[in-house]
């Protein structure tokens, strides 16, 4: 049984799909990585598995359900995104963008409630955002600001939080820190985690599975020690490389072949 | 996380209250500022002029308390209705302005740059220039015509749903190519068409006629507590199509319920007043600096609407030397204060 699962999913923009036909289940309770090389149709999946993109053919299976037929507010309950470059008003605080995700949980006319100061407060401390409540979200560093958007969608307060290449624009230490917070996220609230990742190295060393894409396609899938091979990185990649263990942790680490 | 540590969660949840609480309270103080001060100034208009009246005589005579011919002849018949209009083409601007700014994500997208001002000023002149007509039809045509102006570029903005950006562009190109129309229909014109169009052009809030003015105030009364209702969703749109939708709003349904209030608002206040210019423009941003960045209330911009037209209609009536036209006034103050805005926006790094 899996919550979140893809049947004959095929999604595009345009005429030509860049997602074809595609099965894809998402399993509970892990962290899940995709990757891929640019282009391969890996933030396009993740966007169609939060239906922020419409399936051309196929389906996203929502507990079961299609998610189609399911309103989006209900869906927002359970399931959360982070897109990659979300964007803020100018001169927003962080303790006002952190309080937006309560958002499905607020009709057109309830007012904020204990159980959203609870969880807006809960989203801060899980990211360690709570000593900046009132600063401005522009004056804060790149590692704190997309901490700042994770406690957004935390606050949101859903069981699975996708995220579209959180690290991209962080440099090595806040991206690491970020996947330690997933991983925090994963272990104390049970949350299952799905991010675009580009660095397969990171991606094998904090997720505990793997879903590598190449042209709109899964190529492979499962548990990182299994699945990154020197095949793969050249079938994926296109680089010929060498898989060596991580000399902490065991996970497989590319090193460029020549 | 090495930040939880320091703190226990009972320090952010009071942090998180205190920060709150201090929006809330700045919220309540600026609103109820500006409240009194858009009634003091309402008053205030009625007292001045070639016959001067005390506030207290002012108000019994508009509330109606006392009955004094000479006075009632004054405020009721000549002064009120001018007030009136100011009040509340003042609040529809800056309501429709501070909307249409959020929504589209740029402060330069007020209505008089996008497209509908431009679109109620051609049907207007088109209709004084070629059919002769005034009063209420001249009113209805610039309803018509901003509306109809809304539309067309709502569709030719729409590729798989409206983005901000595309709309803006549309927009200013389709200003350019009514006002290009409206200048060819004045110089088609005879001499007094001419003269009525240029004047309908400036914009006044002098011109408003009885039903005009109860036209806007019963729209008003309905579409300010909606744009205020819908508001909220807006403050999820800011964040971005992508995580909108994410946090389960309904970006095109709500994007057009925000846009269609907006226009309609932008649409009367122009049908009875003329294009006012800058009012809808720089309404939102004032309201935001004395709420707080980011919060966008609609009140508070409607309020600085009021505000700003009843002082513009202040010094153009009362404090030059000869009566101008509202729009002149509002235009001389409101350009600077548009390339101010620019200038320290950008110094600041945040891109305008």
């Amino acid at each position: 049984m899996s919550r979140l699962r893809a049947e004959g999913l095929t999604l595009g923009y345009d005429a030509e799909p860049i997602v074809r036909d595609l099965d894809v289940t998402i399993l509970d309770g892990k962290v899940t990585a995709i990757v891929g090389a640019n282009a391969c149709g890996k933030s396009t999946l993740l966007r169609g598995l939060a239906r922020l993109l419409r399936p051309r053919q196929g389906s996203v299976l929502l507990d079961e359900k299609a998610m189609a037929g399911l309103s989006t507010l209900e869906v927002a309950k359970v399931l959360g995104l982070l897109p990659q470059s979300p964007l803020a008003p100018d001169g927003i605080t962080v303790a006002d963008l952190v309080s937006r995700g309560r958002y499905p949980h607020q009709g057109w006319f309830r007012t904020w409630n204990d159980r959203d100061h609870d969880a807006v407060a809960r989203a801060l401390d899980a990211t360690g955002t709570a000593d900046l409540v009132d600063r401005p979200l522009r004056q804060l560093s790149g590692g704190q600001r997309q901490r700042v958007w994770i406690a957004m969608a935390l606050a949101q307060d859903t069981d699975l939080l996708l995220l579209d290449e959180p690290t991209t624009y962080l440099d090595i230490n806040h991206q690491v820190e970020l996947l330690r917070l997933l991983r925090t996220l994963n272990a104390q609230a049970g949350k299952t985690i799905v991010a675009v990742l580009h660095d397969i190295n990171l991606a094998s060393r904090y997720c505990d599975h793997i879903i590598a894409m190449a042209d709109g396609a899964i190529v492979a899938e499962g548990a990182p020690s299994e699945v990154i091979t020197a095949e793969l990185v050249a079938k994926v990649f296109g680089l010929s490389c060498v898989i060596v263990p991580d000399p902490i942790a065991g996970t497989p680490i590319i090193v460029p072949a020549d | 996380m090495t930040a939880t540590a320091t703190r226990t969660s009972a320090a952010t949840a009071a942090a998180l209250r205190a920060a709150r609480r201090h929006r809330a309270v700045r919220a309540f103080a600026a609103t109820t500022g500006l409240t009194a001060a858009v009634a003091a100034l309402f008053v205030l208009t009625m007292m001045v002029g070639s016959f001067r009246l005390t506030a207290q005589e002012v108000v019994t005579s508009v509330l109606h308390l006392a009955d004094v011919p000479s006075v009632d002849f004054v405020v009721r018949g000549l002064r009120l209705p001018t007030a009136l209009s100011a009040l509340t083409v003042g609040l529809a601007l800056g309501a429709s302005g501070t909307v249409f700014q959020q929504l589209l994500r740029n402060p330069l997208a007020s209505p008089d740059f996008v497209g509908i001002t431009s679109g109620a000023s051609l049907a207007a002149v088109s209709g004084i220039v070629l059919f002769q007509v005034g009063g209420l039809a001249v009113c209805l045509l610039a309803l018509g015509g901003a509306v109809t102006a809304a539309l067309v570029m709502y569709l030719l903005a729409w590729r798989d749903g409206v983005s901000g950006y595309r709309f803006i562009l549309i927009g200013i190109g389709v200003a350019v190519f009514f006002e290009g129309l409206t200048g060819y229909m004045l110089i088609k014109a005879e001499l007094f068409e001419a003269r009525q169009a240029m004047h309908w052009l400036t914009g006044s809030v002098g011109q408003a006629s009885d039903q005009e003015l109860k036209l806007l105030g019963g729209a008003l009364v309905v579409l300010l507590p909606l744009a205020v209702i819908l508001s909220r969703k807006l403050r999820v749109l800011e964040l971005g199509d992508d995580t909108a939708r994410a946090l389960g709003s309904r970006v095109e349904l709500t994007r057009a319920a925000l846009l269609a209030t907006a226009v309609l608002l932008v649409a009367l206040a122009v049908a009875v007043a003329g294009p006012i210019v800058f009012v809808a423009l720089v309404a939102g941003p004032i309201a935001n600096r004395l709420l707080g960045p980011a919060t966008g209330g609609i009140v508070a911009a409607a309020l600085v609407g009021a505000l700003l037209l009843l002082s513009a209609d202040l010094v153009a009536v009362h404090l030059l030397p000869t009566a101008l036209p509202t729009g002149v006034v509002t235009g001389a103050v409101g350009a600077p204060y548009l390339l101010w805005l620019l200038a320290t926006t950008n110094r600041k790094g945040a891109g305008g």
